[in-house]
């Protein structure tokens, strides 16, 4: 009897505390993730100041026409969604590489020093890189056509009026500047197997690339299945500063560095509309989220233990 | 157990305590404010934002209370001034405007249709008989009474043009002592066919210097289309895709980039970038021909100013002894006279003060140079009746307040003083200027492009797809130009000139009533 009474208020005593401290943190997140979809709206209104927001007229999606209307549409849709699978899928690999790599390194400067010098680049403003990577790309002056295709007597390029080899410099860079960064999360995921299955199996004569193929890559599948989840989320989304201003905003690269993003930037520039632009974010949030869904429901099905939820 | 428990409680509720006292400052402040304005009910309130191209001073105060001392005893309205640098300023405004926060004038810096097509602005037709009638004698003096034409649509007057010396005829901008180098005459520049053959020498005797240069860039602009539109009259109808112009007066709304105009043009930046009198770059350059020029590496530049004393301005700001010469006269449309526009916003509660204080704004001389200049013998001197210097030992960054780089944007140049050096005639035939110059006659017609948001919106990308490159000549026009014409049918320039054609029609025929 005196037991069962006191269980019971144990745990609301034991979680208040915890409760009243998460409170600002939940409530930070409910104002800044939550309170903004409100802003849905806009996309379907024809915004008028003078009503407000709410009482502007509703006009139904013709505020999505300008992304489907033309073969922009197209181009910037198969860059878009092609880059990030490049980006995503090479993103991972050299990300497990880099980790697999530092957790082989027992010295802890080495691999302190490492560490610190592959998340650099991620530190590196975009609009900073635009420019390291003109100082390389200059038609006059840039290192490559200056320093090693001059003195070669190679036929010197003009790469910011070339689009053919942009689709591999993005992904060059992007990989440059966020494998080390996503590297993190991997190396932690190694540093937590258990010493003892390695130990076993050298033991039973597994050599090391037979380690890495049969316990490393295995016990990573998880962390690797949330992460790729996590970035197809985004898929319909580009960084502003990678085709914007890493391209310098040339007109002859359009082919290749039009995304969804900078299309929207570049056609509103003069409109200021914000009904278009809150429909251009609506449709890559929806698709994000119903890629997230799908794929989630694809993994449960082949592998329910790794999902989601 | 118990006791743990309770002090980890308290202890949290004191971090919540914290982060919600952190909010409670906010509500004193507007508590605050709002006693004020009760106080002063009789003197109505504005917020006035200009934008400044000088440093923003971190203390606005002495400068708000000499412009509160005219306003309050003139006309009863009190100024809450403030100041924007030109990259923030329309991000502010437009902040404000969205938010419903007070914002009671305003100028455009552009896109004058945009704020009216959401109903941002407030109409000032009823107004301006009763509260603005020096305000528009002051237009009609120093421009003409058809000034306001370039700012009402249906019939409504929604903002004022900022009063100035509206020519902006295309000069070519030089390095003087470059040029006398390169053993060429001043005098030989007459026309912009003479331009090859200055830069030939310039390049022969210097090398190292870039004869010509961008005016802008991201996206690149050497001021090429500006040019075109003032040597063969070309009227882009108020958008500035350029699809959908008149050239000429004969009332046919035609793509500008299929015409010859454009094409002739493009195909002389092509031969200038041949012939190596342009950076290779230039289409995707950060660095504008302002910036050469300073640092010696520039010769030239293309750019639109008003009056002939532009060139001491330039010598001053550069650091070299700058000189121009006129290559193409202006040529007024509407987007000449209306781009920089003061406006009342639509949810302003106090429109008949708005209006009271741009009459002020534009015909108050001490008003006028108090924004501009600041405090006399604090900010300014007076040296004659037109023209003011910096107080010994300063100048315009070390100077207490000085708004002086928004001359072009504030009142009535007119009225304005001069710096020290700048020859009075200027502003004279600045102001012979604005009744001279050829006008379109489709000069106050304005385009509505809520018809055709989605093909601007695509037009505009084909725009900055082609012609940073073909206005900097690093392409061939032979080849691109069909492609961009191409991709601007795609994007539905046919839909825009079409719509454009039918409001032209309209608003001529209404023009004969």
């Amino acid at each position: 009897m005196t037991a069962r009474r006191k269980s019971p208020s144990k745990p609301l005593k034991k979680t208040l505390p915890l409760l009243i401290l998460a409170g600002p943190g939940l409530l930070y997140f409910l104002i800044n993730s939550y309170f903004p979809m409100f802003g849905v709206f806009i996309a379907f209104k024809d915004v008028n100041y003078a009503k407000g927001i709410f009482g502007s007229d509703w006009i139904g999606f013709k505020n999505f026409a300008f992304l489907f209307q033309t073969s922009d549409a197209w181009i910037m849709t198969r860059n878009t969604l092609l880059y990030n699978l490049a980006f995503i899928a090479l993103g991972t690999i050299v990300s497990i590489i880099i980790a697999i790599l530092m957790s082989e390194l027992l010295n802890k400067l080495y691999s302190k020093l490492f560490m610190t010098g592959l998340i650099l680049p991620n530190l590196i403003s975009m609009i900073v890189l635009s420019l390291l990577v003109f100082a390389f790309l200059n038609a006059d002056s840039g290192f490559v056509n200056h320093s090693i295709l001059r003195p070669l007597g190679i036929p010197e390029i003009n790469w910011y009026s070339e689009a053919k080899y942009w689709p591999y410099l993005l992904v060059l860079i992007q990989i440059w500047k966020t494998a080390g960064y996503g590297s993190i999360v991997y190396f932690a995921s190694i540093a937590g197997i258990d010493k003892s299955i390695y130990e076993s199996a050298k033991i039973d004569g597994a050599g090391k690339l037979k380690q890495i193929r049969m316990i490393t890559l295995p016990l990573l599948k998880p962390t690797i299945i949330v992460l790729v989840l996590m970035s197809m989320g985004r898929i319909f989304n580009s960084d502003f500063g990678l085709f914007y201003q890493v391209p310098m905003n040339s007109g002859a690269l359009y082919s290749t560095t039009q995304t969804i993003d900078t299309y929207v930037y570049r056609a509103l520039m003069q409109l200021n509309d914000i009904g278009m632009s809150a429909a251009a974010g609506l449709y890559q949030s929806l698709v994000g989220f119903a890629l997230v869904l799908t794929v989630n429901a694809i993994v449960k099905k082949v592998n329910p233990e790794n999902a989601l939820f | 157990m118990k006791n743990k428990g309770l002090g980890s409680l308290l202890l949290s509720m004191v971090i919540c305590g914290s982060l919600l006292s952190a909010c409670g400052g906010n509500s004193n402040t507007s508590s605050k404010n709002s006693g004020d304005t009760e106080a002063k009910a009789k003197v109505a309130e504005i917020v006035f934002a200009l934008p400044s191209f000088n440093r923003i001073p971190d203390d606005l105060s002495k400068v708000t209370n000499a412009i509160n001392a005219i306003t309050t005893e003139k006309i009863g309205v009190k100024v809450d001034f403030r100041l924007f640098g030109p990259a923030d300023y329309a991000q502010k405004v437009n902040l404000a405007l969205q938010s419903g926060e007070k914002m009671d004038v305003f100028t455009t810096l552009g896109q004058f249709s945009n704020y009216v097509s959401k109903s941002q602005v407030a109409p000032l037709e009823e107004l301006l008989p009763e509260h603005g009638k020096e305000l528009t004698a002051i237009l009609d003096k120093d421009f003409g009474p058809d000034i306001l034409k370039t700012t009402t649509m249906d019939g409504h007057i929604y903002g004022i043009p900022v009063n100035k010396g509206m020519a902006l005829p295309t000069n070519i901008i030089y390095n003087a002592d470059m040029l006398a180098e390169a053993g060429v005459a001043a005098d030989s520049i007459q026309s912009v066919e003479d331009l090859p053959a200055v830069f030939g020498a310039v390049k022969q005797k210097l090398p190292d210097v870039v004869p010509f240069g961008p005016i802008n860039v991201n996206p690149t602009d050497t001021g090429l289309v500006n040019w075109m539109k003032g040597a063969s009259k070309v009227d882009y109808l108020t958008d500035t895709t350029g699809v959908g112009v008149v050239i000429g007066d004969n009332g046919k709304v035609v793509n500008f980039y299929e015409s010859d105009v454009f094409k002739n043009g493009i195909q002389m930046m092509r031969d200038w970038f041949e012939a190596g009198y342009l950076q290779k770059d230039t289409a995707t350059t950060t660095i504008t021909a302002m910036e050469m020029v300073s640092s010696g590496r520039g010769f030239s530049f293309l750019g639109g100013y008003s009056g002939m004393e532009v060139g001491k301005q330039l010598s001053a700001q550069v650091g070299k002894n700058i000189e121009t010469k006129r290559i193409a006269p202006f040529y007024f449309d509407t987007s000449a006279v209306n781009s920089v526009t003061w406006m009342v916003s639509s949810t302003s509660k106090e429109t008949e003060a708005a209006v009271k204080f741009l009459n002020l704004l534009y015909t108050d001389k001490e008003l006028i140079n108090t924004i501009l200049f600041g405090i006399e013998g604090e900010d300014y001197l007076k040296v004659d009746e037109h023209h003011v210097k910096f107080p010994e030992g300063m100048d315009a960054n070390t100077v207490p307040y000085t708004a002086m780089l928004s001359s072009g944007i504030v009142g009535s140049e007119s009225l304005q003083y001069q710096l020290e050096g700048i020859d009075w005639s200027d502003v004279e035939l600045k102001l012979k200027e604005n009744k001279d110059t050829a006008r379109s006659p489709y000069f106050g017609f304005i385009f509505d492009q809520g018809q055709v948001k989605t093909q601007i919106s695509a037009v505009n990308n084909v725009v900055s797809q082609f012609l940073p490159a073909l206005v900097s000549g690093s392409v061939d026009p032979e080849t691109i130009i069909p492609k961009f014409i191409s991709a601007l049918k795609d994007a539905g320039a046919e839909a825009i000139i079409d719509s454009k054609q039918q409001q032209l029609d309209a608003w001529l025929a209404a023009q004969q009533q």
